[in-house]
């Protein structure tokens, strides 16, 4: 028994490990793998479709400039709610940190209560918010916004909360010590010393902001995913690839940007006059104040609108409805209702797996030459005059892979192959893998080089080098990252399903279009239960990890 | 570096205090700008074709109303059915140009909406069934085993009339297609669909249909009608409640007989809906697509 446990202890990642790979089996008993059920009839003649247009963009004066404004409503939304959403990330996240607290009970009441809040907030999918306040307060850019700032201030919140928690102890107090009040203490104690992290998550997260925003256009509101969807509508496939590429480019300057800022931080190099953090706080503050002004001036949206009497009697009936009131037989009381979302929710949960499969998969093939430092040689001591074009160009298909929404993914896949999961769960792979090759890639980057250079001083061969020395230095880090993607695929299988591709979204778009708000209601729960065993599921898996 | 972050808070606390105070300022000059935002009549039309024809002709529908009844009148595009019943709904849209289905979702939303006027050949409407030439399918019931596309979900030619008459043929779209039906989510997006190949049959708007062989928009060598069905009451302009009371007397009237003295022209509207004239019509013509609603458990 007891070398039992030892050799489990011992084992734990690798067995971990052969556990996953036979969940992700399982998954894939559930789509028939048959030419005939995955394709469509003419699924092959549209992906040479889709590709040419891919090479050949319609660059027409007239696509361009309509793409330049669509570009500029989607970075203007996506700027004005993380503005509001660091607001309420600091406020609820410095409460739930409970560093404002200071007896014992008072802080778990309020680490319970406002991680809740926080947690509550960002289990729902930016989309689901954007539809529920499209249906409360009309088709006004703040729907747009508030959808963008609650998740994204709940997953903010959540980490600041969490460094919060981490400082180093001894500074806190001493400023304890010297009387210092309790705003005080979070002033000059706390903030000080988690400020460049803040920031540079901060700057992560607005990359990921921009794609959501982009696709809020699915409920009904402005931006690239509008054109997007619009000339997708109309087969021309060569305007999508000019919009797709707008929001490529927005992705990409983004990325730059919060680099630059990231630097600024980590370098504490003080120069005379206009500093990069200057020069980049100085750029936050002008696109904060540009979006906010065109939203109220150009884009005419009023605040005092929202709080107008017919809203309140437009979201009193709205939520009415969502509960059943008037409604003889809601959705929700039905077994027969619940039986088929349960089915559902089965399916939905393959689909997820089927795609951190996948994206696991693909990274994994293209990880190694996509880190920096096995480029140049620098790790491995052998250089080869493809290593830096290989790099660039894996390093090309990450970034284009990620800087494309799963929905718009999905929405092309469906011309390709038959309506159902699969091609759910190859969009959200193809979208995931880029994000997981890119995170994958900067583990490796930030290892510390000197045991694979024994290794390969010693004379290993590179597959050697790859398994003995690479892989189990990086492979807690790479399940762990793994597992936060399942978690993040797992929130965004509803919104591949919106436009055809199976699972709980399907029918809820259907239950949308035919105003069936019990039904709503009930697949909102399925997803929910979804959302918090994922979350479980994985956080749990993480810690045997570590 | 502490200076720059407190520069920082500093401007975002600036702006939430300029985002209040602005919204204070409107809030006491709200009764002016709502008298002002109401004097818009604004129109919709469910985007059930290509999204550059819509606007170009629904523009010139909105410019020919403002013509005839002196009213601001504005065309709000939108990019899905739901949308636009919503927006209908929240007395947004004061008239929409809605499918059979749409406008009945509408009415049941808003009981005193009224549907006012339509084309003569709405009262006939019919749908199409196309396929590739050398498919093999020659009439519904070939359909089994196929890949299928529908319309929207909320189309009535493209989907709730389809499904209806193909039950009726004794096909189940739920089970008896090669795998799930798709929602192309528009008529032109389902003739491009089959002529590209990447679905085998679709059904769609027998007017779209005639429009895209006129214009040449469709290759006729790769797409074939199969099926025709029987006819059905279709699309029609449907008007909101208390049109009056926002717009002043007699305006609902008035935009009636604007609707009715249409003569084929401006060209911009003849070609959009394929018509020289409206007609009247009314609510209960509609019963038939209220009850097949019912029947498919579309709306209850």
């Amino acid at each position: 028994m007891h070398k039992w446990k030892t050799s489990f202890r011992l084992h734990k990642r690798f067995i971990l490990s052969l556990i996953l790979l036979a969940v992700f089996g399982w998954s894939l008993f559930a789509v028939k793998w048959d030419a005939d059920e995955v394709y469509h009839a003419g699924g092959i003649p549209t992906l040479g479709q889709i590709f040419k247009g891919l090479f050949q963009p319609d660059l027409s004066p007239e696509v361009l400039s309509k793409g330049l404004e669509a570009a500029w409503i989607t970075l203007a939304y996506a700027v004005a709610g993380m503005s509001l959403a660091i607001i309420y990330a600091f406020i609820v996240g410095v409460l739930a940190s409970g560093t404002l607290t200071s007896s014992r009970a008072a802080r778990l009441a309020n680490k319970v209560f406002f991680r809740g809040i926080l947690g509550f907030t960002r289990s729902i999918h930016e989309l689901v918010w954007a539809w529920l306040f499209v249906a409360a307060i009309g088709f006004s850019p703040f729907a747009a916004i508030f959808a963008l700032a609650i998740p994204y201030g709940g997953i903010l919140g959540r980490i600041f909360a969490d460094m919060l928690n981490d400082v180093p102890k001894e500074p806190i107090k001493a400023l304890w010590a010297a009387g210092a009040s309790k705003l005080e203490v979070l002033f000059y104690g706390y903030l000080p010393l988690v400020r460049a992290d803040m920031i540079s998550y901060t700057m992560y997260r607005f990359e990921c902001s921009i794609r959501s925003s982009a696709i809020m256009s699915f409920v009904g509101l402005g931006g690239l995913g509008y054109q997007i969807q619009l000339s997708l509508a109309d087969l021309k496939y060569d305007q999508v690839w000019t919009y797709v590429f707008y929001l490529i480019a927005l992705v990409v300057l983004v990325d730059i940007w919060s680099n630059f800022v990231r630097k600024g931080l980590t370098d504490r190099k003080r120069r005379r006059g206009f500093s990069t953090g200057w020069r980049a706080s100085l750029l936050a503050a002008l696109l904060i104040a540009g979006s906010w002004i065109y939203i109220y001036f150009i884009d005419h949206a009023d605040i005092s609108d929202l709080f107008s009497d017919q809203n309140a009697e437009y979201a009193g009936k709205f939520f009415g409805g969502l509960i059943g009131l008037n409604e003889n037989n809601p959705a929700f009381f039905d077994a027969e209702s619940w039986a088929s979302a349960l089915k559902l929710t089965y399916e939905t949960l393959e689909m997820s797996v089927m795609a951190i499969g996948f994206s696991t998969i693909a990274a994994c093939l293209t990880v190694i030459p996509a880190a920096r430092n096995i480029a140049s040689g620098n790790l491995t001591i052998s250089k080869k005059w493809y290593n830096w074009p290989l790099y660039g160009l894996v390093r090309l298909v990450y970034i284009f892979s990620r800087s494309v929404p799963e929905l718009v993914w999905a929405m092309m896949i469906i011309f390709i192959l038959k309506p159902g999961i699969l091609p759910g769960a190859l969009a959200l792979a193809l979208h995931n893998f880029g994000i997981l090759g890119k995170l994958w890639a900067e583990v490796i980057e930030d290892m510390d080089p000197r045991p694979i250079r024994n290794l390969a001083a010693s004379g290993a061969s590179k597959i050697e080098t790859l398994f003995y020395g690479i892989l189990p230095i990086v492979m807690p880090r790479f399940l762990t990252y793994v597992l936060y993607r399942w978690e993040v695929i797992m929130r965004t299988t509803i919104v591949v399903g919106f436009v055809g591709a199976g699972g709980l979204g399907m029918d809820f778009k259907l239950a949308m279009s035919y105003f069936q708000y019990t039904q709503i209601t009930l697949l909102l729960l399925c997803y929910m239960i979804l959302v918090v065993i994922a979350d479980f599921a994985s956080e749990s898996t993480r810690k045997t990890v570590k | 570096m502490k200076k720059w972050f407190s520069v920082m808070i500093l401007v975002m606390m600036v702006f939430s205090l300029a985002a209040c105070g602005q919204s204070n300022n409107e809030k006491s000059s709200e009764g002016k700008k709502e008298q002002k935002t109401e004097q818009v009549f604004k129109i919709g039309a469910i985007p059930d074709q290509n999204a550059a024809d819509l606007q170009k002709g629904m523009d010139a529908v909105a410019k020919y109303l403002n013509e005839k009844t002196g009213l601001k009148v504005e065309f709000v595009p939108s990019v899905d059915y739901a949308a636009l019943v919503t927006g209908f709904q929240r007395g947004e849209i004061s008239m929409a140009w809605f499918g059979g289905l749409t406008s009945v979702q509408a009415r049941n939303l808003v009981p005193e909406a009224k549907s006012i006027v339509q084309r003569p050949r709405d009262a006939e409407f019919q749908s199409v069934f196309i396929t590739q030439p050398n498919s093999g399918i020659s009439s519904l019931k070939d359909l089994k085993g196929k890949s299928f596309t529908f319309g929207s979900e909320s189309s009535t030619s493209g989907h709730l009339m389809p499904r209806y008459f193909l039950s009726e043929a004794g096909i189940d779209p739920n089970k008896d297609f090669n795998g799930n039906p798709n929602f192309s989510g528009s008529h032109d997006t389902t003739y491009k669909l089959i002529e590209s190949g990447s679905f085998q049959a679709g059904a769609l708007n027998i007017s779209v249909w005639e429009a895209a062989v006129k214009e040449g928009k469709v290759d006729t060598n790769k797409v074939k009608v199969f099926y025709t069905t029987p006819p059905y009451y279709d699309y029609n302009w449907t008007i909101n409640k208390e049109i009056d009371k926002k717009f002043g007397k007699g305006t609902e009237q008035k935009i009636k007989d604007a609707l009715l003295s249409f003569n084929g022209e401006p060209k911009e509207i003849a070609d959009l809906f394929q018509t020289d004239k409206f007609v009247e019509t009314k609510n209960d013509n509609y019963s038939k697509i209220e009850k097949v609603a019912k029947e498919l458990k579309i709306i209850k």
